[in-house]
């Protein structure tokens, strides 16, 4: 890996030269909700974010998704796939887009996914947990690979470390705004990073946790949970590893139709719904189970489903919490 | 590109019962129909432009080239709308798509097969596909129906009720509901048609455990019932082959409808089946 320096004073220019490359979409404050949008000039970006309600898979997989038109009988590829960079993403939410590459990259790819991915940038960010955060006990709090630039934070500016190809590119195009790095910046990053290690509330333990919720299919914890869940969804909504989704034709006009694909919930009743009836997953206790045994699946090449961003938690209206619901099963068990 | 069909044309189109239709297609494109490969157990996705798509096993023998074969029971919106096409009508296609039977594995054993309702869809590709091949040693197929009405493909199946010894072929039958046919069935051809439910036709059946693979389709409420009868005759788990149903929305692994299992072990019933030994059942919770 390359590690550079962006000082603060070149932040601006830096920023606008990544127009080049995409529309710039960064974390921007709406009331009390951070959101990924559109942005002009830095000052529009929310540097302090903790997390955004819908998290970056929404660019790769959007909630309404255009996949074919029909004309005159004939399914036609939606094409218009604009080249996107997305600043200030974080390390929970790089891991989780890796998650969905394995899925969505795995022969056969989807091709939406694919053409998305390939047209965007990713730069990365350093942040400070909240009392929702639980990164660091599942290993996503620091990102390896997946992005192209990483931003971490110094008092004066920017400890870089370049993760790609395109990163490099972008910095070799910008090459007069970086610094070498100094041992006071090297400094700097360490305690930046420990301060932060050592600021998360949340701790989940995930020793066998895998083997331990299967043991417990039949815990009672299930069984309370299944009532204070709304069954709203809104966990599958937020997630940035919850892929789900729908599809359904719509027609436009009289001559052209859509193939639309949307988000899909596994808390909803229809999804386990096969025609004539039967319901694979018929009640809230299925659903709500099935939820907790899909994230926590661990998948060898991917790690676990689950990347401990906390937006299930801070989203939740009935107020459950992940780690809380796991420790209880766990709990329940001994 | 992954999602996009094919052009099919129907070739014919056949009322098997009340609900069930029999439609045979062909690819309009040539190339494309020298080049459709499939097993037996695989399905395709159907897609009524406009309408949306479905998942459905094809019932036809890929030993038999040039077309292929679905069996549609009408059961939903897509279903109702598929009923109502006609002979050269254009529908798309895409697939096979699932891991199908292990025809070359079996070659030389028994194959019980074991069908209830409208399980018997892809079990008649099996059938077929043994018959045709001549590769196996001898083939059952019990098939449970709610009537003698409702049996599906009923001329192919009578006719191997009748004649199927010729060909290595036991055929027995178990309708639920009495009727003037099925009663006229009974006399002529006691004990292997009677009045029950399909586990009622393992009734003084043994199998040669070492070299007999059992293939189970039907309603999820089946199949517990009918691995219990195999187990009880000594059958590895591991020879016992189920093809399942589910929510599969996308047929490639990526819609998640079709995800079975606990955090030790996620399958995708559309990739990683729609075929399951018991085994997988074992350890797959949910799986049946």
């Amino acid at each position: 890996m390359r590690y550079v320096k962006l000082p603060q004073e070149n932040f601006e220019e830096f920023f606008n030269s990544l127009k080049n490359w995409g529309k710039v979409y960064a974390p921007v404050k709406k009331g009390n909700i951070y959101s990924f949008q559109h942005v002009e000039k830095p000052s529009e970006i929310a540097f302090d974010y903790t997390r955004t309600m819908l998290p970056p898979k929404k660019f790769f997989v959007r909630p309404k998704d255009e996949m074919l038109r029909l004309k005159g009988g004939k399914w036609e590829e939606i094409d218009g796939v604009e080249p996107v960079v997305l600043f200030g993403v974080h390390s929970c939410d790089i891991h989780g887009l890796e998650i969905l590459d394995k899925v969505y990259l795995n022969e056969p790819v989807d091709p939406y996914y694919k053409k998305r991915r390939e047209n965007s940038i990713i730069i990365g960010m350093s942040c400070m947990p909240d009392e929702y955060c639980f990164c660091k006990s599942l290993g996503t709090d620091f990102a390896m690979h997946g992005f192209d630039l990483f931003l971490h934070e110094l008092p004066d500016g920017w400890l870089v470390r370049v993760g790609s190809v395109k990163g490099h590119e972008i910095a070799w195009e910008n090459e007069e705004l970086f610094e070498e790095l100094t041992e006071e910046d090297m400094r700097n990053f360490r305690e930046f990073e420990e301060k932060r290690a050592n600021s998360f509330k949340k701790h989940l333990n995930k020793e066998g946790l895998e083997d331990m919720l299967d043991l417990a299919f039949n815990s009672p914890v299930w069984k309370k949970y299944e009532k204070i869940c709304l069954g709203c969804g809104n966990c599958n909504m937020v997630c940035p590893t919850c892929r789900c989704y729908e599809v359904c034709d719509l027609w436009m006009n009289a001559y052209e139709a859509v193939r639309v694909r949307r988000y899909d919930s596994c808390f909803m009743e229809t999804h386990g719904l096969v025609a004539g009836g039967h319901n694979f997953r018929p009640t809230r206790l299925d659903r709500f189970r099935h939820r907790y045994y899909c994230k926590s699946y661990f998948d060898p090449s991917a790690g676990f489903n689950c990347v401990g961003c906390g937006r299930c938690d801070e989203f939740c209206p009935a107020k459950i919490e992940h780690v809380k619901v796991l420790d209880e099963v766990r709990e329940g068990l001994q | 590109m992954t999602f996009q069909t094919h052009d099919a044309r129907i070739l014919e189109v056949k009322e098997l019962t009340s609900r069930e239709k029999l439609f045979t297609l062909r690819f309009v494109d040539p190339e494309l129909n020298r080049s459709f490969k499939y097993k037996p157990g695989q399905f395709v996705i159907v897609d009524i432009r406009g309408f949306g798509e479905f998942p459905i096993s094809l019932c036809s023998t890929p030993t038999r080239e040039g077309y292929f074969q679905l069996c549609v029971r009408r059961v939903g919106r897509m279903t109702k709308y598929m009923h109502k096409l006609k002979e050269g009508d254009i529908v798309g296609i895409r697939g096979p798509y699932g891991n199908g039977f292990p025809m070359e594995k079996m070659e030389g054993s028994t194959l019980v097969l074991v069908a209830g309702g409208l399980g018997m869809a892809p079990l008649r590709s099996v059938l077929w596909y043994a018959l045709d091949t001549g590769k196996y040693e001898k083939i059952y197929l019990f098939y449970g129906t709610k009537a003698y009405e409702d049996i599906l493909f009923r001329d192919e199946v009578i006719h191997l009720l009748k004649h199927g010894e010729d060909m290595n072929c036991h055929v027995k039958l178990a309708y639920e509901v009495e009727s003037p046919s099925c009663i006229y069935l009974e006399k002529g051809y006691s004990p292997r048609v009677c009045k029950g439910v399909v586990t009622d036709l393992f009734r003084g059946e043994t199998f040669d455990v070492e070299n007999t693979y059992a293939l189970i389709c039907g309603p999820p409420v089946m199949y517990k019932y009918v691995i219990k009868e195999l187990l009880d005759r000594k059958l590895s788990p591991g020879r016992i082959y189920m093809t399942l149903e589910r929510r599969m929305r996308c047929g490639v692994g990526k819609c998640g409808h079709c995800i079975v299992g606990t955090s030790t072990s996620i399958k995708y019933v559309c990739k990683d089946g729609p075929v399951f030994t018991y085994w997988d059942a074992l350890s797959t919770r949910g799986l049946i």
